[in-house]
């Protein structure tokens, strides 16, 4: 069922992390204090992870002493499409230098973003970008989403030893930066050293606990020798884990994926989710502010090839996404593999 | 002057003067309001939703609700993508879309008029059914390669900057004033939503009044679900969820009875520009999310429940008024 761009996928693998050999040695070095009015803009309130990009956000915002008002709204969860086409369109017509959007609409985000852009805003992806790259101007990647592949595969490998049935609970079946690490994570199953693990399902929990907890319920009754769950969004990784703990199953059935330590930590130390990774959303608000703020200001083209300066983390190249032949990305990168040994730090 | 003071008195005397509130408020709180391109927005946003509520107007003077919308607009919009990524023609897969509202307004119909269903029953059905058909043929992946001729229909200025589905409106909302504020088929519409029964002995034929409602709505649902995939150039499995709770609220809010029998096309039209201003209002000083969600929440409960709270009976009561 997801024969999502395979190809491009594995061009993606091809060129890796090259987006650097593209710059010229010259960074921009962004003048703080302009008047910006930016809107950083979730798939929907109320999710831990988007919080914490907007702490970032808020940090690099009082950094840059931007005159202006970052503004943090999303829609509700039931009202994702729908309330993020209504607030991207707002935007434009309230004249924001800039919105930074996870998009959740999938494609139907593409007219509203695209009249955005007409009317000035400059529109920044970040945690999802928009599939087609339309009326995007850049997209700001946690990580390469190849290695995202690789990374899932090599700690289904070490969970299961070696062998044995995996299932994925994902988030909404259109969120493409999800569907894009799946994909990832198929083309790297197929190298030799993950033989002997076999892909047995994907099903989606809609980024909603009890959905997730549901749907992760219902693999374990379908699939009787299921080893481990791979669910690549801290929704849905969090109520996996709780379904195996909650029904006694986490011996048999092991939870992974992308989780946050604060959340996961005591299901690591009890076994139910040994092996997680995930990057800092902190540093993925703070970066996708600095973008944003640098086109917005004008100060930055967003061409490929150009670097920039985005203050604590370092230099940043836009650089072609090979994922979206066409589109840009800077990317962040890199993750981190939690166990027993580190999560209690990280949680903190 | 005393009829107009009568008219002020009634609810959409009511809805007017909340709408002129709000309105004023609007234009006092962002200085974007009133421009043009912001009032086309702010029609765009939700116009499939407020064409559909046109239609269900009927459904529900005829005493009868139609659930089975939003699944019937997702239906839509999915075939449609579905047909044109397999190569069909754009123009024949909107037929097809169209015949496919009429056929499924037709089963609707069927199982309430024929069998004499409950609508509710039947509608809650084909809302689970047509959204299975919809999640069926467009699976989980979003299609957005349309002709380029129906992205722009949806997307850009039909007549100067005003919107094809914005002429569609009024154009629908006009034929349908007439069809029901002026015609027999109207005044069939009311009597046979006050009492059906006494319809039947008066030869009026109501299982075919409410056969040819059903497939009106069928047909109008699928419509706005090709708006709807114009409008956001993409379509997939869960477009137009949970719309048809939005259309029912918003005809409800315009005075029309739940029992049937009572309401009007123009209480409806009053009720949709509220909830249209009101949430842009909210969206352009950014109150979003949960915030925006509860405060219409609150006016719809509000609004739907004041009217229909019979004050006298409740000042009767205590005297021991048993009859």
């Amino acid at each position: 069922m997801t024969h999502f761009t395979k190809l491009t996928t594995a061009a993606a693998l091809l060129l890796g992390t090259a987006g650097a050999a593209w710059a010229d040695g010259h960074s921009v070095s962004l003048t703080p204090g302009e008047e910006i009015n930016m809107v950083l803009l979730p798939k929907f309130l109320g999710i831990l992870v988007f919080d914490q990009a907007n702490e970032g956000a808020q940090e690099a915002h009082a950094e840059l002493g931007n005159i202006g008002e970052l503004l943090f709204v999303g829609p509700t969860p039931e009202n994702s499409t729908a309330g993020q086409i209504e607030i991207m369109t707002t935007s434009a017509t309230q004249g924001q230098g800039a919105v930074m959007i996870s998009n959740n609409a999938g494609d139907q985000i593409v007219p509203s973003a695209v009249a955005a852009q007409a009317a000035g805003t400059r529109v920044v992806t970040w945690d999802s970008p928009i599939p087609s790259g339309e009326g995007e101007d850049v997209f700001v990647a946690q990580v390469d989403f190849a290695s995202m592949g690789i990374v899932m595969a090599d700690m289904a490998h070490s969970i299961l030893g070696g062998a044995g049935q995996m299932a994925v609970l994902s988030a909404t079946p259109d969120a493409s930066n999800q569907n894009a690490w799946i994909a990832a994570m198929e083309v790297a199953l197929e190298d030799e050293k993950y033989a002997g693990i076999e892909l047995v399902d994907i099903v989606y929990g809609d980024d909603q606990a009890e959905v997730s907890y549901n749907r992760a319920l219902a693999l374990v009754d379908q699939y009787p020798d299921l080893g481990v769950i791979m669910s690549p969004t801290t929704v849905g990784i969090q109520a996996a884990a709780k379904a195996m703990q909650d029904e006694g199953l986490c011996d048999k059935v092991r939870v992974s994926g992308l989780g946050l330590p604060s959340e996961m930590v005591s299901y690591t130390m009890n076994g139910c989710a040994p092996e997680f990774a995930l990057w800092d959303f902190r540093d993925l608000g703070y970066l996708t502010y600095y973008t944003a703020y640098g086109l917005a200001s004008g100060q930055m083209t967003g061409e490929i090839g150009e670097t920039f300066n985005a203050g604590r983390m370092g230099d940043f190249t836009i650089e072609e996404d090979p994922g979206r032949p066409g589109s840009s990305r800077i990317l962040m990168g890199p993750f981190t593999v939690y166990t027993a040994e580190n999560v209690e730090a990280a949680s903190n | 002057m005393k009829a107009a003071l009568n008219r002020l008195q009634s609810w959409e005397g009511f809805l007017l003067c909340a709408l002129i509130l709000i309105i004023l408020m609007n234009a006092n709180l962002s200085p974007q309001f009133l421009s043009f391109s912001n009032q086309i927005n702010l029609f765009q946003l939700s116009i499939e939703k407020i064409i559909v509520a046109l239609v269900m107007t009927f459904i529900i003077i005829n005493a009868e609700i139609d659930l089975s919308v939003g699944s019937m607009m997702g239906l839509s919009a999915c075939a449609f993508g579905w047909m044109v990524q397999g190569g069909a023609p754009g123009g024949l897969a909107i037929v097809i879309c169209l015949a496919i509202g009429i056929a499924g307004g037709a089963l609707n119909g069927w199982f309430i008029a024929k069998v004499g269903l409950p609508s509710l029953v039947v509608t809650l059905a084909t809302l689970i059914g047509f959204r299975g058909l919809a999640r069926v043929l467009v699976e989980d992946r979003g299609i957005n390669d349309f002709p380029e001729w129906f992205d722009a229909l949806g997307q850009q200025g039909f007549i100067g900057s005003i919107p094809f589905a914005l002429f569609a409106f009024v154009i629908l909302f006009v034929a349908l004033y007439i069809v029901l504020q002026r015609s027999g088929f109207g005044r069939k519409t009311y009597v046979i939503g006050t009492n059906r029964a006494v319809a039947d002995y008066a030869g009026i034929n109501t299982g075919r009044h409410k056969m040819i409602l059903f497939m009106a709505s069928g047909l109008v649902s699928a419509f706005a679900g090709l708006l709807y995939a114009a409008r956001v150039g993409a379509v997939r499995g869960d477009v137009a969820l949970g719309f048809e709770l939005d259309i029912i609220t918003i005809v409800l809010l315009g005075g029309v009875s739940i029992f049937g029998g009572r309401g009007t096309l123009v209480g409806t039209l009053l009720a949709v520009l509220i909830v249209l201003n009101l949430r842009n209002g909210m969206a352009l000083v950014n109150i979003t999310g949960h915030i925006q969600t509860g405060v219409i929440g609150l006016l719809l409960i509000g609004s739907v429940i004041a009217p229909r709270i019979d004050l006298t009976r409740l000042w009767r009561r205590p005297s021991g008024d048993t009859s």
